[in-house]
């Protein structure tokens, strides 16, 4: 997943993800695999008004930016979509330091240097 | 209605062009009754995966209790693996997407099912594709008259393509209510068929960008191909459908008291 971009004002990955699917990408890299009901559970704790279909769309939405994948599962209950990570937290975390660093010494490069050494001193 | 336009699309044909007529429309219905047969017998898709009552019997076995309610043959069941929710009927055959099971608890699905059943028992499988091909007709004789028609003619082709759209979508969309009516019958929990529509509804609508404040993740990428339709829809709004199902579940009720 590459990030496109970034909000200064927001704490955490929802400076590069919208609130709700941060939240959920947060609550997948705990687990690790989940069904869209799972997730559904565990986000009307905080969220009592949301509904299933809010999760599974941000969920797809989730696997169209690679964060998470989708798979067919025949459990009990029958068959299900399963979703797994495709990337732990810190991965994620490196890649978007990397996409933001490449794009500042990209357009910023003689200021970028200049504060990453002040930064090593 | 549709076939009394048919029949006077046909003649026009054979005014128009003599023989030569008879030849196009018997050639242009030869053809669609070979993809018709074609069509049948390759119906299937990768996609779909045949529904094992081991699997869930919950599903089978309340589409099965349907079915003998409505006096019609257990119809084949699939699966389809797709994450949007969609449900469709051919044939005696029900097909219901993945992504019903994530948005939709278990009366909700049923309910989904009982409106395809609804279809199979009232023949719409075997309508809709006769519909379909009729209109494939209709555009394959209309663009031939158009060509080489005189200007009467192309005037009474244009009149009649138009007229034939408009009764396709009100024949279809009154079939749809039909379904819904069959379904409200069929059902244990009439209720759960309004509850799953009001869902596909918000499903719908979130996915058309309608609340993009709530979900501001939501973008175009999600989108699916939106069929501009224009005076040829042939699907009633959600809205339209949950209000009739409403006045139809307040007659059944009322009908239940007088009893």
């Amino acid at each position: 997943m590459e990030p496109h971009e970034f909000k200064l004002t927001e704490e955490g990955i929802k400076a590069v993800l919208p609130p709700l699917e941060a939240e959920i990408m947060e609550h997948m890299w705990k687990v690790k695999v989940a069904t869209a009901g799972q997730v559904y559970e565990y986000m009307k704790q905080k969220h009592p008004e949301i509904r299933r279909s809010t999760i599974s769309i941000l969920m797809n939405r989730l696997c169209e930016k690679g964060l998470l994948q989708r798979s067919v599962e025949k459990g009990r209950g029958g068959m299900r979509y399963v979703y797994s990570i495709t990337t732990t937290r810190e991965e994620f975390e490196q890649k978007v330091v990397q996409r933001i660093l490449d794009a500042l010494m990209t357009n910023f490069r003689e200021a970028t240097y200049a504060y990453l050494s002040r930064i090593k001193k | 209605m549709l076939y009394v336009i048919l029949a006077l699309e046909v003649l026009l044909v054979v005014e128009a062009f003599g023989d030569l007529g008879i030849a196009m429309a018997g050639g242009a219905m030869a053809f669609l009754g070979a993809l018709y047969i074609w069509a049948t017998r390759h119906k299937f898709g990768e996609n779909l995966i045949p529904l094992e009552r081991e699997e869930m019997p919950w599903l089978y076995d309340g589409i099965a209790e349907l079915a003998e309610k409505a006096n019609v043959p257990m119809p084949k069941v699939y699966l389809l693996d797709d994450y949007i929710p969609n449900a469709y009927s051919f044939g005696n055959t029900i097909v219901l997407s993945l992504g019903l099971f994530e948005v939709l608890d278990k009366d909700e699905i049923i309910a989904v099912a009982a409106h395809e059943l609804g279809h199979i028992k009232n023949r719409d499988t075997k309508w809709f594709p006769m519909v379909t091909y009729g209109r494939c007709l209709m555009m394959i004789t209309t663009l031939a008259l158009l060509i080489a028609g005189s200007v009467p003619v192309k005037g009474a082709a244009t009149v009649l393509y138009i007229a034939y759209e408009l009764a396709r979508s009100d024949f279809m969309k009154k079939r749809e209510f039909l379904a819904d009516e069959t379904a409200l019958r069929l059902l244990k929990i009439p209720m759960s068929l309004k509850r799953a529509l009001e869902e596909l509804k918000y499903y719908e609508d979130l996915r058309m960008n309608v609340k993009v404040n709530a979900v501001p993740s939501i973008e175009p990428g999600i989108e699916r191909e939106k069929r501009f339709a224009f005076f040829t829809e042939t699907h009633p709004s959600y809205e339209e459908r949950i209000l009739r199902i409403t006045f139809e579940m307040n007659n059944l009720m009322r009908m239940k008291q007088v009893r």
